[in-house]
């Protein structure tokens, strides 16, 4: 019996393993594909399947072609800068909004916070045309503001906010019906009785927040900003719209603009580029994920 | 320190529900108060309006000689302890304890300083630099304790704090508590639905039903003179026994009542508001009901349904044939004849006997 009983435990860890390690591949093998062309010197044989996930002739040549094809660290200051900001930026939003929808008593809460989901059922799409109209009267505005100061013409305040600004290319996304919800969440979860206790140690409401709630929920913002990071990180659609100047491209933008089209020079080339675009979220990710680890044990029974 | 006087205070929570009606109380100052009520009785929400946790509907509050009502709870003087303990769990524990002082703005020599007192009063000096996490249930509650100590508040609150502890520890906690307030000499307000907390801790007992206070009295008083069927029944454990009966006779200082079935008892009570006829309730402690020796007089035939031994003593069931109600009868521990089915006589001492009126009121009983 007790043999039947540890080959039924192999089968079923068998089970298991062979399940996650076909997801497993499943889900990286598009990366581990571009990895190998990337890095095969040779692209003869990048078509063969499976042969391409076998690197040929394997070197670094390619990653070092993408810096001079393109200005790669140009793109890549844009996007970290662009990124950086849309997570600060949503990352506030969502606290303080999903605070007051979960913790405070006012009128029309529940009507707000229905509204503010109903905005997720809308494709994105619908938002281009408004925000770029929106965006031309800010830089409209900023130009006239500028005239009326008397300010110097170089400052060229008409691409601070407007079109072509690092602003205005990542302004629609700060608030997200999906990061108010999560905070919301979150904060639900958080015991009433701790936050009593912050009041009567003498806590105002902000301080509750930033004091006691921020830090608790730490994972559940680590999980924003990742969310976040990568959707900034893959922004495609609407910085293109926006950015006019090479200089302003943020990566995403800026590898499939001068890499691809009628005039490209070469499949590994893109590779090289696509694999040096993914990697910074990589590492970010592996430095983000020990928050994900629950930060309410102990706080109450 | 100070005192906590309430008046005619109100809560609504909404234009129908009011769950504290017209409640007046005056605690002294370095009194330990403990409210005490069945669950939704409104002690909680009495505790928690002191705090400042919830507005006052209705009625004035002060804290000292100050009018507390619109206080905010950080500026009225009150530390509180939770049930769930509520320590912040991204701070060790000197940073729970000293996080009042620090949001006051309190020099961080003089935090420390406070920090590691309480920390001596507790015996948790080695816990400081832990988490939350990493301390047990007893643990936790000490530094919840500590964390309202290094606040050196005039007044203490207490929401049921032991009542996620095991029996042991609370046990042991309740004793701290009790050194901890002589210590200290800090108004204390105590809530707990556990009576043996209650008698043991208590300067003073307030018990609530309903959102009104029963009475109010020393541990002793409440439990030897309750003044109505509900303290009578809440106070004691096992309960005290009550018996529906009917009045047929008053004399000076005694009242003759009569049981179902022609069973006339006496209690040792001033009944000269009732008349004859009247319902009556009859109470006695299951420690004052004694076995009859011999053919005693007045001695009532009963049968034993059920013993439970409980080393120091035995507590019996009873059945008295006719009344529906079982009786729990206390008996010391060394009568080890009783068992299941034995027919016995019990005796109702006149001075032990409590009557109630059909309101539910206590008559005086006379000394």
């Amino acid at each position: 019996m007790a043999l039947g009983k540890n080959l039924r435990r192999s089968i079923a860890l068998g089970g298991q393993y062979a399940g996650l390690i076909a997801f497993a591949i499943f889900t990286t093998f598009p990366f581990v594909w571009a990895l190998s062309v990337a890095l095969s010197a040779d692209p003869s044989h990048i078509w063969d399947f499976p042969r391409s996930f076998l690197p040929t002739d394997i070197s670094l040549m390619w990653f070092e072609r993408v810096f001079k094809e393109m200005p790669f660290m140009t793109y890549l200051k844009n996007s970290t800068l662009m990124s950086f900001w849309t997570i600060v930026a949503v990352v506030v939003i969502s606290v303080l909004a999903g605070y007051p929808l979960a913790r405070l008593r006012f009128p029309g809460r529940g009507l707000i916070f229905v509204g503010i989901i109903a905005t997720l059922m809308l494709p994105s799409e619908v938002n281009i045309i408004p925000n770029f109209i929106t965006l031309r009267n800010f830089g409209m505005a900023a130009s006239h503001l500028q005239e009326v100061l008397h300010l110097p013409d170089d400052w060229n305040m008409r691409e601070w906010i407007g079109l072509n600004s690092y602003f205005g290319a990542i302004v629609p996304n700060f608030a997200t019906a999906f990061g108010i919800f999560l905070m919301k969440q979150a904060f639900e979860q958080i015991p009433q009785d701790l936050i009593d206790a912050a009041r009567v140690d003498g806590a105002t409401e902000l301080q509750i927040m930033w004091r006691v709630l921020v830090p608790v929920s730490a994972p559940s913002i680590a999980a924003l900003a990742i969310f976040t990071l990568v959707n900034a990180w893959n922004d495609y659609l609407w910085p293109s719209i926006v950015m006019t100047g090479k200089e302003k491209l943020p990566l995403a933008v800026g590898v499939f603009n001068d890499l691809t089209g009628p005039f490209a020079t070469s499949t590994s080339l893109v590779m090289a580029a696509i694999v040096m675009t993914v990697v910074p979220v990589l590492i970010f990710f592996a430095f983000t994920q020990r928050y994900f680890v629950s930060n309410l044990s102990g706080a109450v029974k | 320190m100070a005192s906590v006087t309430l008046k005619n205070i109100t809560k609504n929570y909404t234009k129908d529900i009011t769950v504290i009606k017209n409640v007046s109380l005056e605690i002294k100052d370095g009194e330990f108060i403990v409210f005490v009520g069945p669950s939704g009785c409104g002690k909680s929400t009495m505790l928690r309006m002191i705090a400042g946790l919830e507005d006052i509907t209705g009625g004035e509050l002060y804290i000292g000689d100050a009018l507390a009502n619109d206080v905010h709870a950080s500026k009225r003087g009150i530390a509180m302890v939770f049930q769930s303990y509520a320590l912040y769990p991204h701070m060790t524990v000197a940073e729970n304890m000293g996080f009042a002082l620090k949001l006051a703005g309190v020099p961080k020599t003089e935090i420390d300083q406070r920090v590691r007192k309480a920390a001596e009063i507790l015996q948790t000096t080695h816990l400081l630099e832990r988490k939350p996490k990493a301390l047990s249930g007893g643990q936790r509650q000490r530094v919840a304790i500590g964390r309202a100590i290094v606040r050196n508040p005039k007044v203490f609150l207490f929401d049921e704090p032991l009542s996620n502890l095991d029996a042991a520890l609370r046990l042991n906690m309740r004793v701290e508590l009790s050194k901890l307030h002589q210590d200290l000499k800090t108004t204390m307000i105590y809530v707990t639905h556990d009576q043996v907390e209650a008698m043991t801790l208590a300067d003073r007992i307030v018990v609530f039903n309903a959102g009104i206070i029963q009475q109010v009295g020393s541990p002793l008083e409440m439990y030897e003179n309750p003044s109505n069927l509900f303290v009578a029944g809440f106070l004691g454990s096992p309960t005290m026994n009550l018996l529906e009966a009917q009045l047929v006779g008053l004399e000076q200082g005694v009242a003759v009542v009569r049981l179902p079935k022609g069973i006339t008892l006496k209690a040792s009570v001033e009944a000269s508001r009732g008349k004859v006829g009247d319902k009556v309730t009859l109470g006695i402690r299951p420690e004052h009901l004694r076995l009859a020796v011999g053919d005693e007089a007045g001695a009532v035939p009963a049968r034993v349904d059920l013993i439970e031994h409980l080393g120091d003593h035995i507590l019996a069931y009873i059945e008295i044939p006719g009344i529906n109600e079982i009786l729990s009868v206390k008996v010391a521990g060394n009568v080890t004849n009783l068992k299941y089915g034995d027919a016995i006589r019990v005796v109702f001492p006149e001075k032990n006997c409590l009557l109630f009126d059909a309101e539910g009121l206590a008559f005086k009983r006379v000394a």
